[in-house]
């Protein structure tokens, strides 16, 4: 069996976000970068079917330079190789850009199953994972929370609102986008991070895949106009003070609601 | 404009988002058809309050979800309408098959949009801390909308459109539904308390709920509670989670501490009487939705005020 894992690198999830100077991003310089924390719920499903069985773990990504840490992180965990997919041109992709660039990825690859993330923290689009599976021609499932393999296929459950599950039976190959807290994700070993060193990494340009044409600025059909804080509502009222000061405050409103 | 409503179905009627969506088409404009896929009833429904000429595609197959079975029906729909938009809402349904049809259609696709103005949609980012004006320049957009994002429509007595059955060859289904499963609350039912004390990720680690969260929630007769991360690291069991896919309650008090306020947390608890916040970011969005709040370390304040809860009490 082999497994392709899509993974991203987004902005730390403590990280200080600042508008960039043209209003259409965040400024990059000077903030830390993680993997996107449902990708690494993702990785690890993969890399709990390579430990039940057979299995070759191969990880995508999609991003400058730093991304190669990310990558570097997940071989650390246990992946096998990793493709990695650096170009310039990738710049002002949507989601529809960077699916079909992973989908080129993909067919070089001709994964049985693709993990996905349900959703990056910074775009929070959700987008990408059922456009590749139309661009790959595979049944999908998102916001799963149980994987199983049974017969030819796999037995999932999806989450629905409040709680709730959907169980569904998916045929391979198929595209699975992850939950967050479907599996307790293992931390690289010390052993893990040297054996990583050996593992490849193979650097791909859009021209490589045959997608220059499908990616970037120009191709894209949605653009971000403009980012900006969110419109300041009722804001709350902000206790200042020393902490006495403050507790007393809080005292005062709870005295206030009946509930002392 | 020509916009293609896809109504949802949930446990036998059409889902309130629905008529959300039809609250904003109107404020996109332009001529509105729709769709409901799995019950030609609800088809007739549901044109009559609103949604226009309504493409009904009632395949027993379409009675409960299933990506390629829905993809191809709202691609049908899209084909015998001539919509240019197609609006859905951001739930189960809808995220899952959204994007897939987007990418069928070659269109651009909007992701969890909650408002459009000049035709820009306007979407949250950064899981709530910024916010994105986004334009789709393509001929044909599909637009997933956030549920709650406007009141709904419901034109009871417009007299309405005409139902017409969806002609649809159904594809194999390589995905197939086989049941769906409650969520089991565990004993813990949060929606009775009074006062909700919830923690967050930044509560940092296990140990410090039973240590600092429990012991405000007690000295208050109340229960606690928390966000998705805590539960996904597995700190605290699903029973406690709030949110979108935990519990949706409403005490006289919530207060959250070290918890960002996420739309799917702010969906759980947003009708709280009362909220209060706990962060040590200024920027973080829950003090939008909290009435009172204090910037500050969670793991000074929130001794401090349960020595004092538990002084009041005497
Ligand atoms: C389909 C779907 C369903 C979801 N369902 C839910 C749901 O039901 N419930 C839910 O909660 N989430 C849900 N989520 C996840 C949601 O998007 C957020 O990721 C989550 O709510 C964030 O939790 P948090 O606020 O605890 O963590 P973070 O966003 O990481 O926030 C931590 C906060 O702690 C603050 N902090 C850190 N240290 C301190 C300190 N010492 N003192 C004071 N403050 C501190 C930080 O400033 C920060 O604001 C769902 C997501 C998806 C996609
Ligand atoms: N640049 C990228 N490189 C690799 N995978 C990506 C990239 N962008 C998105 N993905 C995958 O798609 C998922 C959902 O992302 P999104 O649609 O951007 O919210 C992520 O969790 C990743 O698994």
């Amino acid at each position: 069996m082999k497994i392709l894992v899509c993974l991203k690198q987004v902005p730390h999830q403590d990280a200080r976000l600042d508008v960039n100077g043209d209003g259409t991003w965040i400024r990059e310089e000077g903030i830390k970068f993680e993997i996107n924390s449902y990708d690494t719920f993702a990785l690890e499903e993969a890399l709990r079917v390579k430990d039940a069985g057979e299995a070759e773990v191969v990880v995508a990504s999609i991003g400058p330079e730093r991304v190669s840490q990310a990558l570097r992180t997940a071989l650390g965990m246990g992946a096998d190789r990793a493709v990695h997919l650096k170009d310039d041109a990738l710049a002002g992709s949507d989601a529809l850009g960077i699916a079909q660039a992973l989908a080129a990825i993909a067919r070089e690859e001709q994964p049985d199953l693709v993990f996905t993330g349900l959703m990056s923290d910074d775009g929070n689009a959700s987008s990408v994972p059922p456009m590749l599976a139309h661009l790959l021609d595979m049944p999908h499932a998102t916001a799963v929370v149980k994987t199983e393999h049974k017969d030819a296929g796999l037995r999932i459950e999806r989450e629905l609102e409040g709680g709730a599950l959907e169980l569904v039976e998916i045929d391979l190959p198929c595209l699975i986008a992850v939950q967050s807290g479907i599996n307790q994700v293992r931390y690289a070993s010390l052993k893990g991070i040297m054996a990583a060193k050996k593992k490849p990494i193979a650097a791909k340009t859009a021209a490589d895949l045959g997608v220059a044409e499908l990616v970037g600025a120009a191709a894209a059909k949605v653009a971000i106009e403009k980012i900006e804080p969110p419109p300041k509502g009722d804001r709350a009222e902000i206790l200042e003070g020393t902490t006495d000061e403050i507790v007393a405050g809080l005292l005062g409103k709870i005295k206030e609601l009946g509930l002392l | 404009m020509s916009l293609l409503v896809v109504a949802e179905i949930q446990q036998g009627a059409i889902r309130e988002a629905s008529y959300e969506l039809l609250a904003f088409a109107a404020r996109i404009g332009g001529e509105v058809s729709s769709l409901v896929i799995g019950d030609a009833a609800l088809a007739s429904e549901f044109a009559k309050r609103g949604g226009g000429s309504t493409w009904s595609a009632s395949d027993a197959a379409l009675a409960n979800y299933n990506v390629d079975g829905y993809a191809a029906a709202i691609l049908a729909a899209v084909e015998a309408s001539g919509a240019d938009t197609v609006l859905i809402s951001n739930t189960p349904v809808g995220w899952d098959v959204a994007p897939r049809v987007a990418a069928a259609l070659d269109a651009g696709f909007v992701s969890d949009a909650f408002d459009v103005q000049d035709g820009r949609y306007r979407r949250r980012v950064f899981n709530g801390k910024l916010d994105a004006w986004v334009r789709s320049s393509a001929a044909k957009t599909v637009v997933s909308v956030q549920p709650g994002a406007l009141p709904a429509i419901d034109n009871q007595n417009e007299g309405g459109g005409e139902v017409k059955e969806l002609a649809l060859e159904l594809p194999k289904l390589r995905a197939r539904f086989l049941e769906t499963r409650e969520s089991d609350a565990g004993g813990v039912d949060l929606s009775q308390a009074d006062v909700i004390v919830s923690g967050g990720r930044g509560v940092g680690d296990p140990e410090k709920f039973p240590e600092v969260i429990q012991p405000l929630a007690e000295a208050l007769g109340g229960a606690m509670g928390a966000s998705r991360p805590v539960v996904d690291a597995g700190w605290l069991p699903h029973e406690y989670q709030v949110g979108s896919s935990g519990q949706v309650v409403t005490p006289k008090l919530y207060i959250a501490i070290g918890i960002s306020g996420a739309i799917q947390h702010l969906v759980g608890m947003k009708g709280s009487n009362y909220i209060i916040a706990i962060n040590k970011d200024p920027d973080a969005p829950i003090f939008e939705v909290a009435q009172l709040g204090v910037v500050g370390d969670l793991f000074e304040i929130v001794p401090a005020l349960t020595s004092a809860v538990t002084a009041a009490r005497g």
